[in-house]
């Protein structure tokens, strides 16, 4: 199964000697398996206890057992909310990756003030809180005050609301577009930096064009980069809650209760005083995550990644 | 480097013995609140912890806490309607962490009242202040005999309208809703601005206005906990939603969320003639900046426009409450802090001259200042003897649902469908009616 | 220049334009006052300019709580992100270095833990800081914050490529302890990684949101986000009786988000060196 773990790459000398028994090793990671097992695995194991009760408003709670899984996995709000973001993942991620991965390559290509200058531009974004983030592009998308709305109306258009109904999909995907693909672009970047340039040299011998160089040597030898991004924005967009609950207010009620499976266990737990069910919800969704993930992973094992 | 193992060793085992000792809370004294955002005068005195968001509560507790040697207010912002429900029902799951006393809008009551959350204040002497409120005000955060909350502000509607609008068209305020829809449509045909507007995001104005024709949505009494009524797919649900999607899909009122920025902008650049609100709109107009500069005495208010002019019948759109946790450690001194704060003179005169609340106190809506003080954002109409006092006093009162913030959750729902031409008033009405029954069922209570 | 980087390099100024905007108009909104914010001008240029205004009225409006909730960032920030970043590199050291009998398994479980959303968590979270009585205290938020999955992952697998085996064996043969060792032969090594992580963790401790946003009720203990949150809630309902908030929130924004900038510029070096190795290898 693609999620055993081996050990971290050391050249063989190394890994036989390792072999020795140390239980020091323990003493070094004690520290952080104590708050692991205080603020994750308690509380997790607390969650997945909660979940197997049901409370009803008028009549208290009761042993469940499972129950509160299969209906989840029925309920149409669930399957809602998991098939937007399925299908936000599959435009968003590609999206993020392609634009980090472009300015990555015309990053690692282009010296000078510019590039230097685009670097810290593109990576501006991750410095700056989502909650703030989202709260930007707001106003930004606001028909009043604007500037979409006010260069639109300079042509005598009306631009669209970036956040109705038809078009909340695009709006929220350019804040996550914007919000997350500099942090990529420098994942990619530092990685590019990394490769021995004699290669490039080698391959320009050979009559290789820096297109081609790029497309041919240097994006391979990215891939594992881009592998440990693919699967942190997955579990990320599998789990879409903090923009769209932000930006929901302003967005003349695009964002329901159930818009995200995230959003959906939110309102269940905060709102309508149903802990136990959103207990269910969150972790029918922390499954599915770990599937496609999994799949995924299975999918690109020869590529390396988080987990191999 | 050594040491930081050690430390967090014995964390935990603080944090596991603690845990598993599964201390009960009444086996020890509550700790003293501290952090409190606000001044404690009298440091010797008990302490009672208050969540509030009124924008002068600083004043307010200053003043209950000036007059008060036997205990002290500590107040602190935990957040505006729907946040502070979110902390304050993660501390009743938790069974831990809510504050003392706490400020609820009387929508909310209901909810918290039946997960035993909130004291009733009868045992305490809240038949005392009664007298205090009308008989509306007080229906509001009772149940029968049981008394969960102290009123303190509420919000009579009425319709606020731009009087240059009105002049430039040559229109009357509308003096009932068909009134309201021929000016609409006078206006939308000479050029105007769109009348008013129909947002998603006001269920509870949609629900008053529901209300207002006659519809009763629900029949609770906590008594009989597991007994609810449902009525919404009542003629006078749909025909409320019919006329204001009606409205909306001709163009004649906007379909914009309000509370925004954006609805704010719009208000401050007359995009709207009217605005169907309650008595504290005039405070949150001015804090928006809305009526300031060349907006300025350009806003009037006129009585709520009636189905049927010969039986007005007047609602109510928000307004709070102070109710007692049943995690309060010591009931009866929260209590005293729930009837005694926000009550005092010159906290209310505050309040109402700084047009922070629309107060419910008798006292103050029968004094001479009160009843005669011309309203600056109408440009020195007297509002409230004219058309807010008459509009408390005829207020009868409404019954809620235990799960509110759900069937808001809905009715929003529905109402984005009506506005995206998705569905009809009485379709709405019928699937809402159908969802909230069907979700009721589900919770344990027996619908009729 | 050679000729086809002319393409490249217009390809960077539109990005630069596109990740600029935003900022740009936090920037060119900072300087409005509320009349100039709603009164429709353009949303990208300037009109009036009252940015001293807005920030003498920032750091003074209710007492200035403002300040405060600096303050707070900056505390949790440093505590959490230091915390977290002593605790994940001895750890990464430690799966990294040593074999030992679970190893793989609480390594796996790190990891898979990621999966589920934090939603499920922050109630029992609750629960468990208010049987020890620490809801509503700063713990409530540097303590859960000291805990980071991926920084874990980041050090182990630094640790793996830039510590050799050898160094630390002639460091043990030389009579040092197992904690001697990595203080003076590995963590030198590691330093790249260390800062990186640093940096990360701080980022995310300083942009938290939902921790403590549930954890503490006391606006006094609030960070910037959720004191920002707070003004939000207060600006779209009846604002400040009479004050206008929406010109202190963007004057806010902007100030909440210029310590981040500053670290990442001053310490660009090396963080990016750091970020190279969970990945490549």
């Amino acid at each position: 199964m693609a999620l055993t773990l081996e050990a971290p790459p050391a050249d063989v000398t190394n890994r036989t000697r390792r072999r020795v028994f140390k239980p020091a090793g323990w003493l070094f990671i004690l520290p952080f398996l104590i708050v692991f097992v205080a603020f994750l695995l308690a509380p997790l194991l607390y969650a997945g206890y909660l979940s197997l009760y049901t409370k009803g408003l008028a009549t208290g709670t009761t042993f469940a057992g499972f129950d509160n899984y299969t209906r989840a996995f029925g309920d149409p709000s669930f399957r809602k909310g998991l098939w937007f973001v399925l299908k936000f993942s599959v435009v968003v991620i590609p999206l993020q990756i392609v634009v980090a991965l472009v300015a990555a390559l015309v990053l690692d290509e282009v010296t000078g003030r510019l590039a230097r200058f685009s670097r810290l531009v593109i990576f501006l974004p991750y410095a700056i809180p989502v909650v703030l983030g989202a709260l930007m592009w707001g106003f930004l998308y606001s028909p009043s005050f604007g500037p979409i709305e006010q260069i639109a109306g300079a042509f005598d258009v009306r631009a669209p609301f970036l956040l109705s109904q038809g078009n909340i999909f695009y709006g929220l995907l350019n804040v996550v577009t914007w919000q997350w693909s500099g942090y990529y672009m420098i994942i990619i970047y530092a990685a590019l930096r990394s490769i021995d340039s004699s290669i490039y040299e080698a391959a320009r011998i050979d009559g290789a064009n820096s297109r081609q160089i790029a497309v041919r040597i240097k994006v391979p030898m990215v891939s594992s980069a881009l592998v440990l991004i693919l699967i942190f924005s997955l579990i990320g967009t599998l789990q879409f809650f903090t923009e769209p609950q932000i930006l929901g207010p302003i967005a003349n009620g695009s964002v329901t209760p159930d818009f995200t499976p995230n959003i959906y266990a939110y309102y269940m737990a905060f709102r309508y005083a149903q802990f136990n069910y959103a207990s269910a919800i969150s972790f029918s969704l922390g499954f599915v995550v770990f599937l496609v993930v999994a799949v995924f992973t299975f999918a690109t094992r020869k590529r390396g990644g988080l987990f191999s | 480097m050594r040491r930081i193992p050690a430390a967090l060793l014995c964390l935990t085992v603080a944090l596991g013995t603690a845990a598993c000792g599964g201390d009960d809370a009444d086996s020890k004294t509550a700790a003293k609140p501290t952090n409190c955002t606000n001044k404690i005068v009298n440091e010797a005195a008990p302490r009672v912890l208050v969540w509030a968001w009124y924008p002068n509560m600083a004043k307010v507790v200053d003043n209950f806490n000036n007059q008060h040697t036997d205990v002290q207010v500590c107040w602190t912002n935990a957040g505006q309607g729907q946040p502070e429900y979110e902390k304050f029902q993660t501390a009743i799951s938790a069974k831990k962490g809510a504050p003392d006393v706490i400020m609820l809008e009387a929508d909310q009551l209901v909810g918290f009242e039946i997960q035993d959350a909130l004291v009733d204040l009868a045992p305490f002497g809240a038949n005392d202040v009664k007298k205090n409120f009308s008989e509306g005000a007080w229906k509001d955060v009772s149940q029968g005999e049981a008394v969960y909350a102290i009123p303190v502000d509420g919000g009579p509607m009425a319709l606020i309208y731009r009087t240059d609008v009105f002049d430039k068209y040559k229109i009357q305020p509308p003096k009932t809703w068909d009134e309201y829809a021929q000016a609409a449509a006078k206006v939308k045909a000479a050029g105007g601005p769109v009348f008013g507007d129909f947002g998603s995001n006001v269920p509870a104005v949609t629900t008053a206005l529901m209300i207002q024709k006659g519809a009763q949505p629900f029949v609770y009494n906590l008594a009989d906990k597991q007994k609810i009524t449902i009525k919404l797919d009542d003629q006078a649900t749909k025909d409320v939603l019919t006329y204001w999607g009606d409205l909306a899909t001709k163009g004649l009122v906007g379909k914009e969320d309000q509370f925004t920025t954006d609805y704010i902008a719009g208000m401050v650049g007359g995009k709207y003639a009217t605005y169907v609100s309650a008595a504290w709109a005039p405070g949150y107009l001015t804090g928006s900046g809305v009526g300031a500069g060349k907006d300025k005495g350009k806003f009037a208010v006129a009585p709520l426009p009636q189905w049927d002019p010969a039986n007005p019948v007047s609602v109510n759109w928000g307004g709070s409450a102070f109710a007692v946790t049943s995690q309060a450690a010591d009931k009866a001194l929260a209590a005293k802090v729930a009837m005694g704060i926000y009550a005092d003179d010159a906290s209310l005169t505050d309040g109402w001259k700084t047009q922070t609340i629309f107060p419910l106190n008798q006292g103050v809506l029968k004094s001479d200042e009160f009843v005669n003080a011309k309203v600056d954002f109408f440009s020195g109409q007297t509002a409230n003897k004219d058309i807010y006092i008459p509009a408390e006093n005829a207020y009868k009162g409404a019954v809620y649902s235990p799960f509110t913030v759900f069937y808001y959750a809905q009715l929003q729902a529905q109402i984005v469908k009506i506005l995206g031409g998705k569905t009809t008033g009485a379709q709405a009405a019928t699937d809402l009616h159908n969802q909230i029954v069907e979700y009721a069922k589900s919770q344990g209570f027996t619908v009729s | 220049m050679r000729p086809r980087h002319v393409g490249a390099k217009l390809l960077l100024l539109a990005l630069c334009g596109y990740f600029l905007v935003p900022v740009w108009w936090l920037l060119v909104a900072s300087t409005k006052n509320a009349e100039g914010l709603f009164s429709g001008s353009g949303a990208l240029w300037f009109n009036g300019f009252h940015l001293a205004d807005n920030l003498r009225d920032l750091f003074t409006f209710n007492n200035g709580e403002f300040v405060r909730w600096l303050g707070n960032s900056v505390l949790y920030a440093l505590a959490g992100g230091i915390g977290c970043t002593v605790i994940s590199v001895l750890a990464g050291y430690g799966f990294a270095k040593y074999t030992f009998r679970g190893r793989n398994l609480v390594f796996a479980m790190v990891l898979g833990s990621v999966m589920v959303p934090l939603t499920a968590l922050v109630i029992p979270t609750f629960v468990l800081m208010s049987n020890v009585g620490l809801i509503d205290t700063i713990w409530a938020v540097i303590l859960p914050s000291l805990l980071s999955p991926f920084a874990v992952y980041l050090m182990r697998v630094y640790a793996a490529g830039s510590v050799p085996d050898e160094l630390l064996d002639a460091a043990r043969i030389d009579g040092a302890g197992e904690l001697r060792t990595f203080v003076r032969v590995a963590l030198p090594l590691m330093r790249p990684g260390v800062i990186t992580v640093l940096l990360l963790s701080i980022v995310t401790t300083w942009n938290n949101y939902f921790l403590p946003l549930t954890m503490l009720s006391s606006s006094k203990l609030f960070p910037l986000p959720v004191g920002i949150g707070l003004w939000t809630q207060l600006a779209s309902s009846n604002n400040a009786g009479g004050q206008s908030l929406w010109n202190l929130i963007i004057v806010g924004s902007l100030v909440s988000i210029v310590p981040l900038i500053v670290a990442f510029l001053t310490l660009q070096k090396y963080w990016q060196g750091g970020l190279s190795v969970g990945s490549l290898k």
